[in-house]
């Protein structure tokens, strides 16, 4: 019951997606998401600070307010470092893998031929370090779709042109 | 009969009636409250007045008809094998479609239309655009045409054309809906439906007579007299069984409404289906465009050996969520037995999928569904209750809340079941209503596996098929035999030349 066959196929010579060896982010990216946690929890902090200095009441609990927020900040950092290093893509003859998550760990792959279309995206932040991100679309809506951050500017390009190439030569 | 749809062409002339009652329909949902309000409030208002405005107000209406019908015009432009409709009285809309992005088109009757005797054709596209493409008054032969040209644009022979048409008023209907059918599948289906219809009704009327007894000053509100002289046992009784019985009531009507007449017609290679008591329905199924099909039955249905067919069509804006959009790409057969099941499969597959292989979800299915709907819910009653104690005596609630609930998520694990063969994938589900997910797996466009951290000694994962009609789930499966399915898809999606559309 348990062993799926067929007769003409070998399913265990197949090439195993789950083996390929995936490739890092750049490690410039881990600035760009330092930048952006900062800038959110400067925001934040200026928020506390506005409600502390209206609300008077608040002012006796003023330094469990102050360790509650950096425990908060450092376990954003730490989860995002995490989640960071976790993340690995790879691009074989005819598909694109990609793994990602720390509780659930989810590796999603398209095969070129359902690719609808790719977009290259540069942040100001991702710009500075000579970043992007590349969105690859299928027809699959939203959760078929597969993003991946945090790509050397250059390698993206070259990516997303020889993807273009492939889809062309598809049609 | 004109048949050339390469000149920009304008709707019947009997459009302006048809737009006219459409700006009339609208206008008046829009307006019913105010309106209303305006009555019940300026009393001493001149009446004259009031009628003036109306035909004022209607004599626009009109105007407004007669232009945007004058600047409403389709064509077809074979060079660019596109569907051009230009339209828009202050500003103008300018729709084209690319024929290849077209899946669907609907030749619809509404009453209004059907009293005037022409027909609205409706473009359904694959596009995320939500551009709306319909005409709305046309003829029926132009409109059978028309639909030809729209959807096989490799063969508009004229003869064959015509031969079809014939074949197809011969042609034996596959599948026929008889009128006891339609008043089974009333009795046994879409109780949520239903019931949710049932209870928008009744917040609908409480909400308007509360808007009434504000509007004339009632000192008594009929609702809130009801409520605090209590109920008794014996009326609650009563209040349910009719309750139930207006919402089997509704089911049916709504039913008869909707499925009227119920036809599949085998036409070449597509499904003609038709349907409606008042609104005349006529839908083109093109086999290759189901991406997923689906068959549902629960334990009553079971009985009578009937269930319930849908086919879903590719829609990229809302392949994410079940929203009401994605309905509209789906067409449903409410009611057939096992044998005309296998008659539909095999015009969409030519075969009968079968199911060779089972896949079982592990035992750990149950723990996390548990934890998070018995579990969770119970402990923050308790809190809450431990907090407030006047909650207290409802106490007793949380046993059968616990049975009911473990008794449903015993059968949703029950029911879960991933079956494949080598060119089908056959997935179950369901608690009351089980349903059977078929998918052909050149259909996938993306495959995503998960696994939770802590279940990787256990070798459990979980599969996420991505497809232009919505995700399919496999829960809590062996992962090793995940990543063989996996693997053996993309080998079948990479090495072969099916196209997904």
């Amino acid at each position: 019951m348990q062993d799926f066959t067929n007769e003409t196929l070998d399913i265990d010579a197949l090439p195993k997606y789950e083996e390929v060896a995936l490739n890092a982010l750049n490690r410039k990216y881990w600035k760009v998401v330092l930048l952006n946690i900062s800038i959110f929890l400067f925001i934040l902090a200026a928020g506390i600070a506005i409600v502390l200095f209206f609300i008077e009441e608040l002012s006796p609990y003023l330094y469990i307010i102050i360790g509650t927020y950096l425990l908060f900040s450092i376990l954003l950092i730490v989860l995002y470092l995490v989640s960071i290093k976790k993340i690995g893509y790879a691009i074989r003859e005819k598909d694109l893998i990609y793994k990602s998550g720390i509780i659930s760990i989810s590796t999603a792959i398209i095969p070129f031929t359902r690719i609808q279309h790719i977009t290259l995206n540069e942040g100001i932040f991702s710009r500075m370090f000579q970043l992007g991100s590349l969105h690859v679309f299928t027809a699959g809506g939203i959760s078929g779709s597969i993003t991946i951050p945090g790509l050397d500017i250059n390698l993206a390009k070259t990516i997303k042109e020889e993807l273009n190439r492939q889809l062309a030569k598809v049609d | 009969m004109e048949t050339d749809f390469s000149e920009p062409k304008r709707q019947s002339a009997a459009g302006v009636a048809v737009m006219f009652a459409d700006h009339l329909q609208r206008s008046i949902r829009v307006l019913v409250f105010p309106i209303i309000l305006l009555l019940v409030r300026a009393k001493g208002m001149n009446h004259w007045y009031l009628i003036a405005g109306f035909l004022v107000f209607l004599f626009i209406l009109i105007i407004y008809s007669y232009l945007s019908y004058l600047r409403f015009s389709f064509f077809l432009d074979e060079e660019k094998q596109e569907f051009v409709i230009q339209k828009g009285v202050l500003s103008k809309e300018y729709i084209s479609i690319r024929l290849d992005k077209i899946q669907q088109v609907n030749i619809n009757q509404s009453l209004i239309q059907r009293i005037i005797g022409v027909y609205s054709l409706d473009i359904d596209t694959a596009g995320s655009d939500k551009k709306e493409a319909s005409i709305k008054a046309i003829d029926h032969h132009t409109a059978t045409i028309l639909r030809e040209r729209l959807l096989n644009r490799d063969a508009p022979d004229t003869e064959a054309e015509k031969s079809t048409d014939e074949q197809s008023q011969k042609s034996e209907p596959l599948l026929k809906l008889s009128t006891s059918t339609l008043f089974k599948v009333g009795l046994t289906s879409n109780y949520g439906a239903s019931v949710a219809l049932l209870m928008g009704f009744i917040f609908a009327i409480m909400e308007m007579l509360k808007n009434y007894t504000e509007a004339f000053q009632l000192e008594e509100n009929p609702i809130k007299a009801l409520s605090t002289e209590g109920l008794n046992l014996f009326s609650i009784c009563a209040l349910l069984f009719f309750a139930l019985l207006i919402v089997l009531g509704t089911n049916i009507l709504r039913n008869f409404i909707k499925y009227f007449d119920f036809e599949v017609i085998k036409k070449k290679a597509v499904l003609a289906i038709t349907s409606g008591l008042f609104e005349k329905k006529h839908t083109l199924l093109k086999p290759a465009r189901v991406q997923i099909s689906s068959y549902s039955q629960n334990y009553f249905q079971k009985k009578l050996d009937l269930m319930n067919m849908k086919f879903k069509q590719a829609s990229f804006g809302s392949a994410d969520e079940d929203d009401k959009d994605n309905k509209k790409h789906d067409i449903e057969i409410p009611g057939c037995d096992e044998n005309e099941r296998d008659e539909l499969l095999k015009m969409i597959f030519e075969c009968i999928p079968q199911k060779e292989s089972t896949f079982i979800p592990n035992y750990r299915f149950l723990f996390l569904t548990i934890m998070l709907k018995v579990v969770i819910p119970i402990s923050f009653f308790l809190l809450v209750g431990w907090v407030l104690p006047h909650i207290r005596p409802y106490f007793w609630w949380i046993i059968p809340y616990a049975i009911l609930v473990a008794i449903m998520l015993y059968f949703e694990f029950a029911h879960h079941r991933l079956y494949l063969s080598k060119d089908f994938i056959i997935k179950k589900s369901g608690i009351w209503d089980v349903e059977h997910q078929l998918l052909e797996p050149h259909k996938i466009q993306g495959i995503t596996t998960k696994q939770y951290f802590w279940h990787k000694k256990a070798n459990i994962g979980h599969l996420v098929l991505h497809t232009a009609a919505g995700t399919i789930h496999f829960k809590y499966g062996n992962y090793a035999e995940i990543h063989r399915m996996a693997n053996y898809w993309l080998y079948y999606i990479e090495s072969g030349k099916k196209d997904w559309m």
